[in-house]
């Protein structure tokens, strides 16, 4: 199998290089921040958890074996970190933020578009509507969509990441989205 | 071509048709097929939206001093690495599958030596005398080696690397 280039990043960072570590960082912060941003919806428990993803990399780097693709093993951590802060139900809910907005907060802009007061309610509450449609899908499911939609993970890292067969991706992928299409569908 | 919603399984491939996964030539003829069902085609409509929906959720900008913290906690990991290191150092640089023949090692060499102290027992003296010679100080200290011995060997087994997580 040959190397891809970020493990050969991360072999260099077990044999003691810092910048390759820091290449890596950059690299990868982004994705792994928003991924555990959209599992647990809480910014700050986000990074947090990605914050410990990082440092398990780190730390395990003198016992790294290129064994997968890196950003497989890296997914493989971060979804195991976040679907235990669910379990625990260490992040503070969703849908406990949302009841905690009072009416003088202003929306959320969309500073690009500059929409109108009436527009930006209405994107806010259709925006609200997906983030409440993927906190309803089971862990498992939500984090094979967030790794197949937003990350473009392949069917065979998803599945490795969450130690399954990748038909059982599918048929994780396929209900989950039977779901939004419920949901969302008529946002069309 | 069948129609795919006859089972979920290939169902399925509408789904990755929406998400542009498909091989050209599959693309193709799915496409025929759409053309024709109003099923296949408001399926693929619904999952279209479902995949704008979802593309609306952009994720919140990232604290400008995420690597600072990073670097820190990084940065105290290392401390305290280094000062186990130092601590543990004279067990350290041996590696486990040494500590086997250094334990047979000294055991033969205490076992030499309660040999030797018995050999130099002067032959004159009552058997009686020579047992009570070895049982209280010889038999503690032999005992007291071999729990030395343990422990170390409990040591360098605990000094094992960390699982990969």
């Amino acid at each position: 199998m040959a190397l891809d280039y970020d493990a050969e990043l991360m072999l260099r960072v077990k044999e003691g290089d810092g910048a390759s570590f820091a290449v890596l960082l950059e690299k990868h912060r982004s994705s792994v921040i928003h991924f555990v941003y959209r599992m647990v919806q809480n910014q700050a428990v986000a990074e947090e958890l990605a914050q410990e993803v990082f440092l398990r990399v780190y730390r395990s780097r003198s016992t790294y074996e290129p064994t997968a693709k890196f950003t497989t093993w890296l997914f493989r951590i971060a979804t195991h970190l976040a679907l235990n802060s669910l379990r625990d139900g260490k992040n503070q809910r969703y849908e406990d933020r949302l009841d905690e907005q009072t009416e003088d907060q202003p929306a959320r802009q969309l500073a690009d578009r500059r929409p109108s007061v009436e527009q930006s309610m209405v994107l806010e509450a259709r925006l609200d509507e997906v983030r409440r449609a993927v906190a309803s899908l089971p862990a498992k499911q939500r984090a094979a969509v967030l790794m197949h939609k937003y990350e473009e993970l392949e069917y065979s890292q998803i599945a490795r990441v969450l130690n399954c067969s990748e038909s059982a991706v599918k048929s994780l992928l396929f209900r989950a989205y039977e779901t939004l299409r419920a949901r969302l569908a008529y946002m069309a | 071509m069948n129609c795919p919603l006859e089972t979920r399984e290939n169902a399925a491939l509408l789904v990755s048709h929406a998400a542009r996964e498909l091989a050209p030539d599959m693309a193709v003829r799915l496409d025929r097929h759409v053309a024709q069902c109003a099923a296949c085609s408001q399926f693929i409509e619904r999952q279209q939206a479902v995949w704008e929906a979802l593309d609306r959720w952009r994720p919140e900008p990232i604290s400008p001093d995420f690597n600072r913290r990073l670097y820190a906690r990084i940065e105290e990991l290392d401390r305290q690495a280094s000062w186990w290191h130092r601590l543990t150092s004279p067990l350290r640089p041996m590696p486990a599958r040494h500590a086997m023949p250094i334990a047979a090692t000294a055991m033969l060499l205490l076992a030499a030596g309660v040999l030797m102290d018995r050999s130099r027992v002067p032959a004159a003296r009552p058997v009686q005398a020579q047992v009570e010679m070895l049982q209280p100080e010889q038999v503690e200290h032999a005992l007291d080696d071999m729990e030395t011995i343990r422990q170390f060997d409990r040591a360098m087994r605990s000094d094992s690397p960390d699982p990969k997580m």
